[in-house]
């Protein structure tokens, strides 16, 4: 359980990345999802100490980021947005070298390091220079060193930004085989849908909402999106579409305006909160 | 202090290194040779002393001060190093394991100029340990003053400019490739800023190539501890 108390972080006095945030986040897989700046990596990296916060505190089993630093970095791995690996070394070697970093013993990093590769379906690649990996292959190590070092809490900063939809998915797959609590970021509201057991909502520093994918997604539930090239009563300007929920029931009354129509997703969400409603 | 982690960085990134990519060990040679060849040409091999002994000074420290691409490449660019702070790594470890690679890194060279000095009849056992301990107090510096420069700047493509022109500065500058004597006193120790002028003085001294200037040892360690403790406030550990 990680309880965020009154957390703030400020860049020079103008701008505010986390604006006093009290959140309780629950066990399991969870995901923080947000818009590009709205402090998903900011609040991931306060969290697993890589960075101070400006006021506040949180406490991550108990422990406080303030007061129990070095506790908190035994239990946890963080494995920050688009790290890559040293290409000239192996995907073994390096899980081998983080286990020795967090601790580890030769004998016990060398078991673990391989087990956690064949965990993660990289058993075939392990001694191959990272260099020669697809991108995939490279993200999945790094989730294999989450898996080897057994840490209490694994937090992921947007993990499959930037991979193809089949990498994305071999990534998924390596993530599921946490057995900690895992708190990912991610824009990829179909990731956080597919992975996580709760969703939270973060927008400008702050926490917008929480709860699973039916929960959040509740006041939509009979909704369809309709998108248009024209401007609609009631609609949301989005680039150069319009966007509009209606009922079922009503879509006949679209069909002169709309182009096309989409299912709901949790995308709609930041639709709704996120861009101002057309007068 | 976390030994177990930097035997394994130093035996991953210092010794597979050189198997793997040989060609950085031979770019780190490329510039003391050529100038121990200029020197042996220009002397007619009067000089060729020195600059065995400032080509090894100028080979180490430069393996060093190389050390600010890849400690800038590992923050800015792979991660690596928020990977680390949250484990038992402190960034005491996460230096001296870099300090630990290059030194292994640098075996390769330091054999060749053992070799050379060999060929000149320069190393006794006395002297060669003498210079080893220069070397241990050199690549600390130096990798030292690597993670203060990387910890400094925000932009990596900065860090391959300001590297290779400290590598010049250290290098043929101070009086590595020529005997200390022929440089004012005053500058002598303006330049003693950079480790490779103590190391280069203390080297000469300790082979007979110049008379024996012992306050450089003095010189060499307090700015070898003063550059250590700079970089362990710049490295960026938690950022504010």
């Amino acid at each position: 359980m990680i309880q965020i108390q009154g957390l703030s972080k400020e860049y020079g006095k103008k701008q505010k990345a986390l604006d006093s945030i009290t959140q309780d986040l629950d066990n399991g897989i969870i995901s923080i999802i947000g818009k590009n700046g709205a402090g998903k990596t900011t609040l991931l990296r306060i969290l697993s100490t890589q960075l101070k916060a400006t006021s506040g505190d949180a406490l991550i089993d108990g422990l406080s980021i303030t007061g129990n630093i070095r506790q908190i970095r035994e239990r946890i791995v963080s494995i920050p947005q688009e790290a890559a690996p040293i290409g000239i070394l192996t995907a073994y070697e390096q899980v081998f070298m983080y286990l020795t970093g967090k601790g580890f013993s030769f004998h016990s990093a060398r078991q673990e390091s391989i087990r956690a590769l064949k965990s993660v379906g990289l058993s075939d690649k392990m001694h191959v220079p990272t260099d020669e990996l697809s991108g995939g292959m490279k993200r999945k190590m790094f989730v294999a060193m989450a898996l080897g070092s057994n840490a209490d809490t694994v937090f992921l900063d947007e993990p499959t930004t930037g991979l193809d939809p089949l990498s994305r998915m071999e990534t998924w797959s390596a993530i599921k085989e946490l057995t900690g609590n895992v708190v990912l970021t991610t824009h990829y509201m179909e990731e956080a849908t597919e992975l996580s057991e709760k969703i939270y909502m973060m927008d400008s520093g702050r926490f917008i909402g929480s709860g699973t994918a039916d929960q959040l997604l509740y006041d939509l539930k009979d909704k369809v999106r309709v998108e248009s090239l024209e401007s609609m009563p009631g609609s949301y300007h989005v680039g150069n579409m319009y966007i509009k929920y209606v009922n079922r029931d009503d879509l006949s009354k679209y069909e002169n305006v709309y182009y096309s129509l989409k299912k709901i997703s949790i995308e709609d969400l930041f639709i709704i909160r996120g861009v101002d409603l057309e007068s | 202090m976390n030994l177990k982690f930097i035997l394994t960085m130093a035996w991953y990134y210092g010794v597979k290194t050189i198997v793997r990519g040989p060609s950085y060990l031979i770019a780190s040679l490329a510039t003391p040779l050529t100038l121990l060849f200029l020197v042996f040409v220009l002397s007619h091999g009067a000089l060729v002393k020195f600059a065995i002994v400032g080509g090894l000074i100028a080979f180490v420290g430069s393996v060093g001060l190389s050390g600010a691409g890849d400690s800038a490449f590992f923050r800015l660019q792979l991660r690596i190093q928020d990977l680390y702070v949250p484990s038992k790594v402190s960034p005491f470890d996460y230096m001296a394991a870099f300090t630990m690679s290059y030194l292994v890194f640098s075996v390769p060279g330091i054999v060749l100029y053992i070799y050379l000095g060999s060929v000149y009849h320069l190393f006794t056992a006395y002297d060669s340990l003498v210079m080893v301990l220069i070397m241990v107090l050199l690549i600390i510096s130096t990798t030292s003053i690597s993670f203060i420069i990387s910890g400094s700047i925000k932009h990596l493509r900065n860090i391959w400019g300001i590297t290779g022109i400290l590598t010049i500065i250290t290098s043929i500058l101070p009086p590595t490739f020529y005997p200390y004597s022929y440089v004012p006193r005053v500058f002598l120790y303006i330049i003693a800023l950079s480790p490779t002028t103590p190391a280069a003085v203390l080297a000469q001294g300790a082979f007979g190539l110049s008379p024996q200037l012992n306050i450089m040892l003095y010189v060499l360690i307090i700015e070898t501890a003063v550059y250590a403790i700079l970089a362990r406030i710049l490295v960026r550990w938690r950022e504010n």
